[in-house]
C-alpha cells in the first residue's frame, strides 16, 4: 500500500486547512486589536479568537422553530468549505498555490462569494424578521461590490495574460508594484475587499445597533463559530489575492507577512475611519463610483497594453 | 457539562473540559437588557462598554443576540409587563448561560419592593449567578462582578479536579 498523501496533507494541513484556519485567528486578533489601539483602547488578547470559537463550539446549538433543520445545519458547513476550497489556489504564505488550473481566479473569488450566499440564505432560511433583514442586505451587498471587485483584480489579470493566481503572482514578482500604476484598480480593490468582508464602513449587513446581529441573529453555537471562522479565512485570502496581485507579488513568507500585514493595517485604519454607511448609499457607491472606477481601470490597462505591447 | 462523549480516556475527557472552561472564562459575551430600570444603572454599563474601561481586554463583548450571548446583565426591577419578557430572553439564550442581576432594584427591587405594578428583584423570575449592589454600581464594581462571576466558574473547575 503505497499512497501518496501528500495532496491530503496539503488539503488538511498546509497551506489549506488547519494553517489557513490559524492564519484565519491570527489575523482576526491583529485587525481587533490595531482597531483598539487606534481608538485608544487596550484591545483583545491574542488567544481571544480562538476561545471565542472553542467557546461557540462547545455551546447548546438552538434550532429556532420555523427553520428548515437541513439547511439550518448544512448551510454553515457548506459555507466553511467554500472559503477553505478557495485558499487551495492562492499563494498562501508565499508558496506556490496548491492546486492552479487556468482560471482559477474565477473560482477563487466566487469560492468566496458562496459564504456571502450562505449567509444570505441562511438569513433567510429563518423565521426571524431581524434575520430576513440581514439577509436582504447582505445579499444587496452581495450584487453591489462583487463586480467591480472582480475587475479590480481582472486588471493585473489582462497585464500578465492569464486568468490564473500562480501564474499573475509570478508575472507581477520583480516588477514595479501594481498598486502604483494601476492605483484606481488597487483603491477598488481594497475597498471591495472590505466590502466583501463587510468590515465598518460596509457593515450595515450585521448592524448590531439596528438589526440585532443580521443574518445570523439565530445561529448559536457551532454554526456561528463555522460562520466566523469562514470569515477570518476570507480575510486572510482576500488581503492575499489583493497584495499577490498589486503588492509586487508573494514569493517568500517574509514578504507574504509583511505585504499582507502592511495591507492589514491599512484595512484596520480604514474601518476605525470610517462610520457605518446605510445601505442605499453602499449600492449607490459600488453603482455609481466604484463599478465607473473599476470600469475606467481596465479601459486604461487594456488601451495602454495594446499601444505599448 | 457532560456533552463530551463517554468512552474517551479520562486524561482526555479532563483536558477537554479544561479547554472548554478556559475558553468560556476568556470569552464572556454579553447581552444587556433592562427590565423596568431608571437608566442608571444602563449608563453605567454603558459606560462600562467604552474605551475608557475597555471590556475588550478581558473579552467581553456586547452581543445584539440572546442567541450569541453567554451572560445576561439584567437591570433594574422586574415589572409585570417585562416578566415575560425577561424569561423569553432567557430561555433563547443557548447553555452555559450566567446571570448577572446590576444595581439594588435588581437585586431586591430596591426603591419599587412591594409596588403594585413590580414582581421584584431579577431572582424571583429567573436564577441569577451574581448580584452587584450599588444605585448604580460604578463601571468598576461591574467589571469586578463579572471578574467575580468568571472565577467562581475557575473555582468549580479546581473542585471538581480535587472531588
Amino acid at each position: 500500500m503505497s499512497m501518496d498523501i501528500s495532496p491530503l496533507l496539503k488539503m488538511l494541513v498546509f497551506p489549506g486547512g488547519l494553517t489557513l484556519i490559524a492564519l484565519g485567528l491570527l489575523y482576526e486578533y491583529i485587525d481587533r486589536k490595531l482597531v483598539a489601539r487606534f481608538q485608544n483602547r487596550v484591545g483583545p488578547r491574542v488567544l481571544q479568537p480562538l476561545a471565542d470559537t472553542i467557546k461557540l463550539l462547545a455551546k447548546e446549538e438552538v434550532i429556532p422553530a420555523g427553520v428548515i433543520p437541513l439547511f439550518f445545519v448544512s448551510l454553515p458547513i457548506i459555507a466553511m468549505a467554500g472559503a477553505l476550497t478557495a485558499g487551495l489556489y492562492i499563494p498562501l504564505a508565499g508558496f506556490a498555490p496548491s492546486f492552479s488550473l487556468p482560471g482559477d481566479l474565477i473560482i477563487t473569488v466566487f469560492l468566496l462569494g458562496l459564504l456571502t450566499i450562505c449567509i444570505g440564505l441562511a438569513g433567510a432560511n429563518t423565521a426571524d424578521r431581524f434575520s430576513l433583514l440581514g439577509a436582504t442586505r447582505t445579499l444587496t451587498q452581495l450584487f453591489s461590490y462583487e463586480a467591480p471587485f472582480l475587475l479590480a483584480l481582472l486588471c493585473p489579470a489582462i497585464l500578465a495574460d492569464s486568468w490564473q493566481i500562480s501564474i499573475v503572482d509570478t508575472s507581477v514578482t520583480g516588477h514595479v508594484w501594481l498598486a502604483l500604476p494601476l492605483f484606481i484598480g488597487f483603491f477598488v480593490a481594497v475597498i471591495g475587499l472590505m466590502g466583501k468582508l463587510e468590515l465598518a464602513p460596509f457593515d450595515a449587513p450585521e448592524a448590531e445597533s439596528e438589526i440585532v446581529a443580521g443574518a445570523l441573529t439565530e445561529y448559536s453555537g457551532r454554526g456561528l463559530a463555522l460562520f466566523r471562522l469562514g470569515k477570518d479565512v476570507e480575510l486572510v485570502i482576500g488581503i492575499t489575492l489583493v497584495s499577490a496581485f498589486y503588492l509586487g507579488g508573494l514569493s517568500n513568507p517574509l514578504e507574504f507577512l509583511l505585504k499582507t500585514l502592511g495591507l492589514l493595517v491599512v484595512v484596520a485604519a480604514l474601518q476605525a475611519l470610517f462610520a457605518r454607511l446605510r445601505i442605499d448609499q453602499v449600492v449607490g457607491l459600488w453603482w455609481r463610483i466604484g463599478a465607473l472606477l473599476a470600469l475606467l481601470q481596465l479601459l486604461i490597462v487594456v488601451i495602454l497594453k495594446g499601444v505599448i505591447l | 457539562m457532560s456533552d463530551v462523549p463517554a468512552g474517551l480516556p479520562k486524561a482526555w475527557t479532563k483536558m477537554l473540559e479544561g479547554l472548554k472552561n478556559w475558553s468560556r472564562i476568556y470569552s464572556p459575551w454579553a447581552i444587556h437588557f433592562n427590565s423596568g430600570s431608571c437608566n442608571g444603572c444602563d449608563i453605567e454599563i454603558l459606560a462600562t462598554l467604552t474605551p475608557r474601561y475597555d471590556v475588550e481586554r478581558f473579552g467581553i463583548k456586547l452581543q445584539g443576540s440572546p442567541r450569541h450571548a453567554d451572560v445576561l446583565i439584567c437591570t433594574g426591577p422586574v415589572t409585570l409587563q417585562a416578566r415575560d419578557r425577561l424569561k423569553r430572553v432567557y430561555d433563547q439564550m443557548p447553555d452555559p448561560k450566567f446571570v448577572i442581576a446590576v444595581g439594588s432594584c435588581a437585586t431586591s427591587g430596591g426603591v419599587f419592593q412591594g409596588c403594585y405594578n413590580v414582581v421584584g428583584g431579577i431572582d424571583q423570575v429567573i436564577p441569577v449567578n451574581a448580584f452587584i449592589p450599588g444605585c448604580p454600581p460604578r463601571p468598576e464594581a461591574i467589571i469586578d462582578g463579572v471578574v467575580k462571576l468568571l472565577g467562581s466558574l475557575q473555582q468549580k473547575k479546581v473542585a471538581e479536579k480535587t472531588g
